[in-house]
């Protein structure tokens, strides 16, 4: 009798207490970066579920807006697994930017991600993909037609020069 | 069995296979692609086969797997020197390898994966 009595309470509370780390979760993981005039950038830590997927299209649709940035870079380095859910939540999101008018660009993608996506027959055709997100700017760049050149006189060049002029 | 060495040109991987291609060194070459790829060292991948003799439907899925993979990440695939009795057995077994360029030799496939880059750009 009293020991039902102390569980009810201590599961209450516990509830309550995962109830506001999700929100807490749900903040901070959905930010929406500008990292450049017309560039967005959208990095993904953890999993992807449903819930998550809205509250993130719905965060990027209203910057995008609010921007009106033309290019969005979709960071799925942090993303552990890529299955046939996350990926779809992935299409859902690309598609409502392209209604925007934006571009989606799909980046971060590991070699084991990439075979997974082959084997399991998603159909990724239409999405424009890169490995990483310096690869993904560089692209981004030379779509909205800016070069990035060394200073005058500086003698540090990059280790790739293609990052610097796409 | 036998690793299939891959040589890095400017931007480009090219893979020369040599004589037979085994599975288990097909999958090898998938790897190592994949992980040259991921680190975003390359645009294209050219695939030699001109000294291959034979090619089995395992092998041309996974080519065109191989050529999917490299697409998503950020790298297109051409396969050259193809020798006419291979081609001919591919397309009789069905196996037209959809997504994966073809080139009559490297240097056409070069041209090809210039071209296709200053295409992306432009788009």
């Amino acid at each position: 009798m009293s020991e039902t009595g102390s569980v009810a309470p201590a599961q209450a509370g516990l509830q309550e207490a995962i109830e506001q780390q999700r929100a807490t979760i749900s903040e901070l993981l959905t930010p929406v970066i500008e990292v450049w005039d017309g560039i967005l950038a959208l990095p993904i830590v953890g999993s992807v579920d449903t819930a998550r997927a809205q509250d993130m299209t719905e965060s990027l649709l209203e910057r995008i807006v609010a921007t009106g940035s033309e290019i969005v870079l979709l960071d799925i380095t942090a993303v552990p697994v890529v299955d046939t859910a996350v990926a779809r939540h992935l299409l859902e999101t690309v598609s409502a930017a392209r209604l925007l008018g934006a571009d989606v660009f799909i980046v971060g993608l590991s070699s084991r991600t990439a075979m997974t996506l082959v084997q399991l027959g998603i159909d990724l055709s239409h999405v424009t993909t890169r490995a990483t997100l310096a690869k993904g700017l560089a692209l981004a760049f030379s779509r909205l037609g800016l070069v990035v050149i060394p200073q005058a006189g500086s003698t540090r060049h990059p280790a790739n020069p293609d990052r610097v002029t796409p | 069995m036998e690793r299939v060495p891959i040589i890095r040109l400017g931007d480009v991987l090219i893979g020369t296979v040599q004589d037979e291609l085994y599975d288990h060194d097909a999958l090898q070459l998938q790897e190592d692609l994949g992980l040259l790829l991921e680190r975003g060292v390359a645009h294209g991948v050219v695939l030699d086969f001109s000294t291959v003799a034979t090619v089995d439907s395992f092998l041309a899925r996974l080519i065109g797997a191989i050529a999917a993979a490299s697409r998503l990440l950020g790298a297109a695939t051409v396969v050259v020197g193809l020798q006419p009795a291979v081609e001919v057995t591919l397309v009789a077994l069905g196996l037209t390898l959809p997504g994966v360029h073809m080139a009559l030799n490297a240097e056409k496939a070069l041209a090809l994966l210039a071209y296709l880059r200053r295409d992306e750009r432009g788009g």
